[in-house]
């Protein structure tokens, strides 16, 4: 979705940055002395969610950029953290939960950088592994047009030992990050789904080829590479599609490029219901078998999601025996029946994920978390 | 709050009743229709209070009064004594009819709508002041009064429906909001079943969400068959009906899920765990932890309870109840 509007923040309306997004965008651009101006225009429109991801706004992160991922309880965090430098999406997925997250949804850029990096400094200078990504919030590459964010990132990663950066998206901005010296600190991540969901749920985001051949071509300048499949979505022939998906990662990425693959089926709090059933009457994807989980989100039937896992994880594992795959909140229950082993068996799954990072971002020196 | 100044005069005249067109109902608010009850009353004592009329192009329009010259006419009487409005604005005339009955008793849901609707028809500008809908004891809530409006505009099997109230407001503003045939079909079901707002909650979202997801219209799934069967059973009374038709939507929504709690329930039953042992799954299936309750009055029966438990440990249905999830305890139980 385009940008038709872009909102400064009278605080940050004299920085350089400022003027260097200004300078690449080409709609009206306003100075406001507060948000309330911005919020007012979005929650002004028909379409609030709409408008808010064709409105852009330049401000300051006034809390903590580095920010523990909210895991719920019942279901197995992963320990990650989020580097929070934006807000909202341009893209416009029918499940996205930021939709419902923000009242009212805006997309938001962060410039006060200096604090970033303070923060990060403070982090490094701990020398514990960490794993941080910047795709919780919003979508990791969306602002590569305006910004030159993840060419920071990636430099200021390249330079410590202990920390990797995940930058997870649906995009194929990659063309700014291929020539970076990013000594493998940095893992470039997809989202993958099947043709049918990517068609019919994720519109604006580019196809499963062309994230695939960006990862290739991401792979072949040495960068670490994650893939999430999430959220699965449970329909009719699913199994098949997302065979079918694997399939054509394999097809592309060898196993070895690989940190991680993660597996996490649709979820979403009971209110983003009549959000999309309102945005997108013509998605089905609310019609699911779902039920109240144990952290009050609506979650497919269990029996459903561990048939689909089994599926997806017995594919998987046929092409890459020894990559790193994990649930994105699963009980033991899950592991259990869909990959044999639980968590724990294996120091847990921060431990498993730490290692992975170890071994391929070739982190070192650094001890342990908890 | 009649006028615009004029004061509007009434005056009583006999009227022939040929002279009075009782299909005219633009003033009607009234929704009963029988006038048996006036009939005796009126036959007897005479009308003690006149109807109110207005003169119209031909004859007299009614006013207030539509029960009472109807039991005129049925005992065949010609002529009335009635007040005949002079002069009166269709809005005077309005409020007047809507005086003559809210400020008598209490309006129904639908009489209120109509009220609403006819001051909004014939106020000037289009919408009537509050405080005159608050002076003939209307709802002035503005989204309250815009939902009560919508009611007189539903078909007629619905508002008959709310009349019956079998049908409550909330479900009706609901069932307004669907295409006329939908509408009438969820309020004949809801008349027949006569189930509480929750369970009629439960099957309108139910059918609604089975005909997205199979893309169909929603028509279709209160038609299909085994519904229809259930509906016309003469071997079973209103409740079961609701139960079963429940029970059968909850099937075509959520398919798995009712089917583990089929697999589940029949392998629980053949466990044969009698009434002093109650064993209870997680909610939905979703944790993992199961709830046994043991109930007892005597060291006796806790005795026996404990071989109940020492043979349920191996018994194997029991281990497909606690590890067969993932198969939706419907396959042969786990080695
Ligand atoms: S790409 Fe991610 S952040 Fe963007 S709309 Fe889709 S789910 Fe939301």
């Amino acid at each position: 979705m385009r940008v038709v509007a872009l909102y400064i923040d009278a605080q940050v309306a004299d920085w350089p940055e400022t003027a260097s997004i200004c300078s690449r965008f080409d709609g009206p651009i306003k100075t406001v002395a507060t948000a309330d101006e911005v919020y007012a225009d979005v929650a002004a429109a028909k379409d609030p969610v709409r408008r808010g991801k064709q409105v852009l706004y330049l401000t300051r992160n006034k809390g903590a950029y580095i920010r523990q991922c909210p895991g719920t309880s019942h279901y197995t965090c992963c320990g990650y953290k989020i580097l929070h430098v934006g807000t909202f999406c341009t893209m416009d997925c029918t499940y996205c939960i930021l939709q419902s997250y923000f009242h009212p949804p805006v997309l938001q850029y962060f410039l006060n950088h200096a604090d970033l990096n303070a923060e990060l400094e403070q982090l490094f200078a701990t020398r514990t592994i960490h794993r941080m990504g910047t795709g919780e919030f919003t979508d990791s590459l969306i602002w590569e047009p305006w910004t030159g964010l993840s060419e920071a990132l990636i430099r200021k990663f390249a330079g410590q030992d202990c920390c990797a950066l995940e930058l997870k998206t649906k995009t194929t901005f990659i063309d700014t990050l291929l020539d970076l010296p990013h000594r493998r600190r940095t893992i470039l991540a997809w989202s993958l789904n099947t043709e049918r969901v990517i068609g019919s749920e994720e519109q604006g985001t580019a196809s499963l080829g062309a994230r695939l051949n960006a990862a290739a071509r991401c792979a072949a300048q040495g960068y670490p590479l994650a893939f999430h499949f999430d959220p699965v979505v449970i329909n009719d022939g699913c199994e098949a599609e997302y065979r079918r998906t694997v399939e054509r990662l394999f097809a592309v990425i060898a196993p070895r490029h690989i940190v991680w693959i993660s597996l996490g089926a649709l979820r979403f709090m009971p209110d983003l219901k009549a959000v999309v059933q309102s945005r997108f009457p013509q998605s089905k994807i609310v019609y699911g078998e779902f039920i109240a989980g144990l952290d009050g989100k609506m979650r497919y039937f269990k029996p459903l999601r561990m048939k689909i896992y089994r599926a997806i994880a017995q594919a998987i594992r046929a092409h890459a025996p020894d990559v790193c795959l994990y649930f994105c909140m699963e009980d033991d229950e899950v592991w259990q029946d869909a990959l044999g082993f639980r968590p724990a068996d294996r120091g847990g799954l921060t431990r498993m994920l730490d290692d992975a990072a170890v071994r391929q971002c070739g982190l070192g020196n650094g001890s342990r978390l908890g | 709050m009649a006028s615009d100044g004029e004061v509007t005069e009434e005056c009583d005249r006999l009227i022939p009743l040929v002279d009075i067109d009782p299909r005219d109902e633009r003033f009607r608010i009234t929704t009963r229709r029988a006038s048996d009850d006036l009939h005796l009353s009126i036959g007897r004592l005479g009308l003690r209070v006149p109807p109110l009329v207005v003169p119209g192009a031909a004859g007299f329009i009614i006013v207030s009064g539509f029960r009472r010259i109807a039991a005129c006419q049925g005992l065949g009487w010609d002529s009335i004594r009635a007040r005949v409005l002079q002069k009166a604005s269709p809005y005077e005339c309005t409020l007047k009819a809507i005086a003559a009955n809210s400020l008598e008793r209490p309006l129904n849901l639908i009489e209120t709508s109509r009220a609403l609707r006819l001051l909004d028809q014939y106020a000037p500008g289009g919408q009537a002041p509050p405080e005159h809908a608050a002076a003939l004891g209307l709802p002035t809530h503005a989204g309250l009064a815009a939902r009560l409006k919508t009611l007189c505009g539903l078909p007629a099997e619905v508002q008959d429906a709310i009349l019956e109230e079998t049908v409550s407001f909330a479900m009706a503003c609901e069932i307004g909001r669907m295409e006329e045939g939908l509408a009438v079909d969820f309020a004949r079901l809801f008349r027949q079943l006569k189930t509480s707002l929750n369970k009629q909650r439960e099957i309108l979202t139910l059918v609604a969400e089975i005909a997205r997801r199979e893309g169909i219209n929603p028509r279709q799934v209160l038609t299909e068959d085994r519904l229809s069967r259930l509906r016309d059973a003469q071997d079973l009374d209103r409740n079961q009906k609701t139960q079963r038709i429940r029970k059968l939507l909850r099937q075509r929504r959520f398919p798995a899920l009712v089917a583990a709690e089929d697999n589940f329930q029949s392998l629980r039953q053949r466990l044969a765990l009698g009434s002093n042992l109650q064993l209870v799954p997680p909610r939905d299936f979703e944790g993992t932890r199961f709830t046994l309750t043991l109930n007892f009055e005597s060291v006796e029966e806790v005795s026996r309870l404990r071989v109940k438990l020492d043979e349920l440990v191996d018994h194997p249905d029991f281990k497909t109840l606690l590890t067969g999830k993932g198969r939706g305890f419907g396959e042969a139980p786990v080695p």
